[in-house]
């Protein structure tokens, strides 16, 4: 993977597009362009500017040539993460999911706990017909704002009566952010648990809570011959169907936010909206950058362990600013890492920040 | 005769309140108390202990594993063997305690902060005392114990009348270990890490304006101000305040908590401190499932009524 | 220099509740991770940064199951030459009795050294004792709670000792020594999975604990585990805001900070 990475800048033709697209350039130091030209040319790199990358790919997916800047990014940090030159956060959560299989060091007998809060008994994998597995991501597992997440879900899955199962304490951290963060080695390990689990019990289709898990599982886990789905393309088929029925009325302003690992990395843009256009008396609006071009929350690539140094207006902050010109209520959205990020500027200015699943669970 | 020989702790002429606890346990173990102590006046009641034995030799000196072990040997060999060795569970303690019990082959439980008197077991923590182990010495021989502060001085009693008082001579110093200065840690700005007390600050005292009336609350209080990562993003408070995973992971005596809800990120940065306190307007706030006080009222509220009281 | 570490490998149980077993004569581990001795790690490092300005060897030893082979991986990834186990499948739980074997251990095996480090002390049991009872047996000097290393000349090392509320004591202390080494010290480094592979391929010895100590040398027992006394969740101050704020002066107070 790294030799590939290094083959490609040299394919780079500085033209600036991935500059252009990055929700990080001109508010911080960050450059890509330059980063990839110092990459060319083997030049020294600022150990601190490239963990200012939030993965959102917006460079990978507008460079003319392919050159895959958000892959020269993972590269440079691995490059840190091997000679142990690494923020002191970031490597707090490598360590921590080195040995609890999480970032946050979360005791990983405490991951099935969140199933507690359900009334009624999701099934292990094992014990299930479809070996369709819902997988949670840490955050859901342990995040006390998120934990409601899995549990709406769940809900939801169960009332249209799909049959599913879970892991457990089996599960373990996906990876996506681990790898983004340069640590190839850890990323292989979980991947490799990972799998060796979903081998183990013939696992189908994963439906993956989190769009960040979603994303490495369906893209880098290899061929594994399973079906990997975000949960909104789930659920939009199950109301599609007739399975499940919005029928309260929802009498709000709200828009949606594409989660950068949903929408522009896995073009996934309808199916949350089709929900929410599901529902009666909605009212729902767009924000002016939107799918493929949505502004990152900058949750991603590790941020969530790390925060940078300098300050500057923080992306959330503007998401939140045009909502609110937009004079909606309620900013929704599918990526638990999004909805962190959003709602804490959203507080302050009055505005409620719900998962997509939040609002489900009050019209079902 | 059985007696416990209790090592004092004198740090700057100043004899340490823990101290009391090492007598404590003498007390609770039902010994005489011996108390062995460099020479000098400190502010000591000396009805609480049976014998007082006075070592001619400096302080800094008698701190040191190497010649208090020599020292201990000599009283020993004029005394005769004590039934308990005790020493504080502190930065010294533990040093002159484990080099002690391997110079005499004696055994020795550390962190003692229980006793079952009738069986004689030892209670010392495990895993950050998440339980505790319980223990006995396996040979007759004389026992060495470190204890922990604040766990045995309730069960300190006068005895009535003033300790006879013995004086020893000390060893003399030595080349292989030896005392250089005591150094001050350096103060490069504010290390929350180090503070003993902090006032945290979070979103929930409402905008920049409030930050000096808390820092005059801090100065009454003597307390440090640190802050949760909203407060710190919004630059009410320097970076170098921040409590939480992407701040600083603090342990304080005392961590106040005054308008902070308690984000997952922060709390792992603080809940292993001593005693949390927090003030919060939302009962919901997750904050209150890891503290030990919890007050639901409006934190500004709160500081004045605080300083107020402070104030006279 | 030539610097003896020791390693131990301990259950990661900082965010756990534990649960006794067997009537309280075991701990249920069973389903918690393991992982290095924090106290060890900055041991290592120290040593290693040591060893990296002036010359010499880091040798990581472990006493423990075959699994802490896991925590010399570790230690070698992060600049160890090499690892050394004394491996015993149960678990000891007298610091006298695991200096014993380490006594009997350098003396038969000739190990040559010029310090050795241990940390302050292991998660688990928190003696804070081993080096302590070890510098006692091997009559060698001793410092624990060691929190920074300023120099080492013509045989010295001159560092500073961790006291009280803020204190440090700068001392001298001869090698060969034994020296306790306290978290905070340094930052240890990262090492990436990568590293640790790596490390896979250093040779490690592994000798057999009972060949230097029998269990029947402890000289301390234990008995049993038992659970603290409980401590309910937040106690709830209510009342005029008067008596409130008395009563969080009097919990200051008695905390001694106010």
């Amino acid at each position: 993977m790294q030799d590939e990475a290094a083959s490609r800048v040299l394919v780079c033709i500085q033209c600036g597009k991935c500059t252009g697209g990055c929700p990080e350039s001109g508010r911080t130091p960050f450059n890509i362009r330059m980063l990839v030209r110092k990459k060319q040319f083997s030049y020294t790199i600022d150990e601190s500017i490239p963990w200012y990358c939030t993965a959102c790919n917006a460079c990978t997916i507008r460079c003319p040539r392919d050159v895959k800047p958000s892959e020269v990014v993972i590269d440079i940090r691995s490059t840190l993460v091997e000679n142990g030159d690494i923020p002191l956060a970031i490597q707090k959560a490598l360590e921590n999911t080195f040995v609890q299989k999480n970032p946050w060091g979360k005791p990983r007998s405490k991951r099935g706990e969140w199933a507690g809060k359900l009334n009624f008994k999701v099934p292990h994998i094992s014990e299930t017909e479809h070996k369709r597995l819902l997988f949670l991501c840490c955050v859901h597992a342990y995040d006390p704002r998120c934990m409601v997440i899995p549990v709406n879900v769940a809900t939801l899955l169960h009332r249209a009566g799909y049959e599913f199962g879970i892991l457990g304490e089996e599960e373990c951290c996906c990876g996506n952010e681990i790898r983004r963060i340069g640590e190839l080695g850890l990323f292989e390990e979980l991947m490799e648990e990972n799998k060796t689990n979903f081998k183990e019990y013939g696992v189908k289709e994963i439906i993956a809570l989190s769009p960040h898990c979603m994303n490495t599982m369906k893209n880098e886990y290899g061929d594994t011959g399973i079906k990997v789905m975000h949960y909104t393309e789930v659920l939009s088929g199950l109301i599609k169907e007739g399975a499940l029925k919005p029928h309260k009325p929802f009498e709000k302003e709200i828009i949606y936010h594409d989660p950068c690992f949903l929408g522009k990395q896995n073009k996934i843009f309808e199916e949350p909206r089709d929900i929410l256009k599901s529902i009666n008396n909605t009212n729902l609006k767009e924000f002016s950058r939107s799918k493929e071009i949505s502004l990152c929350c900058e949750g991603g690539g590790g941020r969530m362990f790390f925060e940078v140094e300098t300050h500057y207006k923080r992306n959330s902050e503007t998401r939140v600013e045009e909502a609110q010109s937009k004079g909606v209520e309620i900013i929704t959205t599918a990526c638990p890492f999004c909805v962190m990020t959003l709602e804490e500027k959203a507080v302050e200015k009055g505005l409620a920040v719900k998962e997509l699943s939040e609002i489900l669970m009050e019209v079902i | 005769m059985s007696y416990a020989l209790i090592i004092s702790e004198v740090r700057r002429g100043v004899f340490e309140e823990r101290n009391l606890d090492s007598i404590g346990m003498a007390h609770l173990a039902g010994k005489d108390a011996f108390l062995l102590i460099p020479e000098g006046n400190y502010n000591l009641n000396n009805s609480i202990v049976n014998k007082i034995i006075k070592a001619k030799l400096e302080e800094s000196l008698f701190l040191n594993p190497l010649i208090i072990t020599e020292l201990i040997s000599k009283i020993i060999g004029t005394l005769g063997a004590p039934e308990i060795v005790i020493f504080t569970h502190s930065s010294s303690g533990i040093e002159l305690a484990s080099y002690l019990a391997g110079k005499m082959s004696l055994p020795i439980i550390t962190d003692v902060s229980g006793y079952d008197r009738n069986e004689q077991i030892f209670f010392k923590s495990y895993y950050s005392d998440k339980v505790f182990g319980q223990f006995k010495k396996a040979k007759e021989s004389p026992l060495v114990i470190t204890v922990r502060s604040g766990s045995f001085k309730d069960h300190v009693t006068e005895k009535g009348k003033n300790a006879e008082e013995i004086t020893v001579d000390g060893p003399s110093g030595i080349e292989e270990r030896s005392f250089v200065e005591y150094v001050e840690e350096e103060k490069t700005g504010v290390d929350i890490t180090k503070a003993e007390f902090l006032l945290s600050l979070g979103r929930g005292i409402g905008n920049k304006d409030e930050i000096p009336k808390f820092e005059e609350l801090a100065n009454l209080m003597k307390a440090t101000i640190s802050g949760s990562r909203p407060v710190i993003d919004k630059q009410w408070l320097p970076k170098e305040r921040q409590v939480g995973t992407s701040g600083k992971t603090v342990k304080p005596k005392v961590y106040l908590a005054m308008g902070i809800s308690g984000a997952f990120q922060h709390i792992a940065g603080m809940k292993d401190s001593e005693c949390i306190i927090a003030v919060n307007k939302d009962p919901e706030a997750p904050i209150f499932q890891y503290a030990h006080y919890g007050i639901v009222a409006d934190a500004n509220k709160i500081r004045d009524k605080l300083k107020d009281l402070l104030q006279g | 220099m030539d610097i003896l570490v020791f390693v131990k490998r301990v259950a990661a149980t900082q965010e756990e509740e534990l649960r006794l077993i067997d009537d309280g004569k075991n701990i249920d581990l069973s389903k918690i991770p393991f992982k290095m001795n924090d106290w060890d790690n900055y041991a290592v490092e120290e040593a290693v940064k040591i060893v990296e300005g002036q010359g010499g060897s880091v040798t990581a030893i472990s006493i423990g199951s075959a699994e802490s082979d896991e925590v010399l991986r570790r230690a070698i990834a992060m600049g160890s030459k090499d690892g050394i186990l004394m491996e015993t499948q149960e678990a000891i739980h007298d610091p006298a009795l695991r200096a014993q074997a380490i006594y009997n251990f350098l003396k038969k095996e000739d190990i040559k050294f010029d310090a050795i480090f241990t940390g302050v002390q292991s998660e688990d049991d928190q003696f804070a004792a081993t080096g302590g009872i070890l510098a006692g047996k091997m009559d060698l000097p001793y410092a624990s709670m060691v929190i920074g290393i300023d120099a080492i000349e013509n045989g010295y090392f001159v560092l500073r000792r961790e006291l009280e509320g803020g204190l440090q004591e700068r001392i001298k202390i001869k090698a060969p020594c034994i020296l306790s080494i306290q978290s905070g010290i340094n930052e240890p480094r990262y090492v990436s999975i990568m590293g640790i592979r790596k490390a896979s391929k250093v040779e490690r010895k592994t000798f057999k604990f009972n060949d230097f100590a029998s269990r029947g040398d402890a000289i301390i027992d234990l008995i049993k585990w038992s659970y603290p006394e409980k401590k309910g969740g937040a106690t709830m101050l209510t009342g005029e805001m008067d008596e409130i704020c008395k009563e969080i002066l009097e919990i200051l107070k008695k905390k001694g900070v106010c």
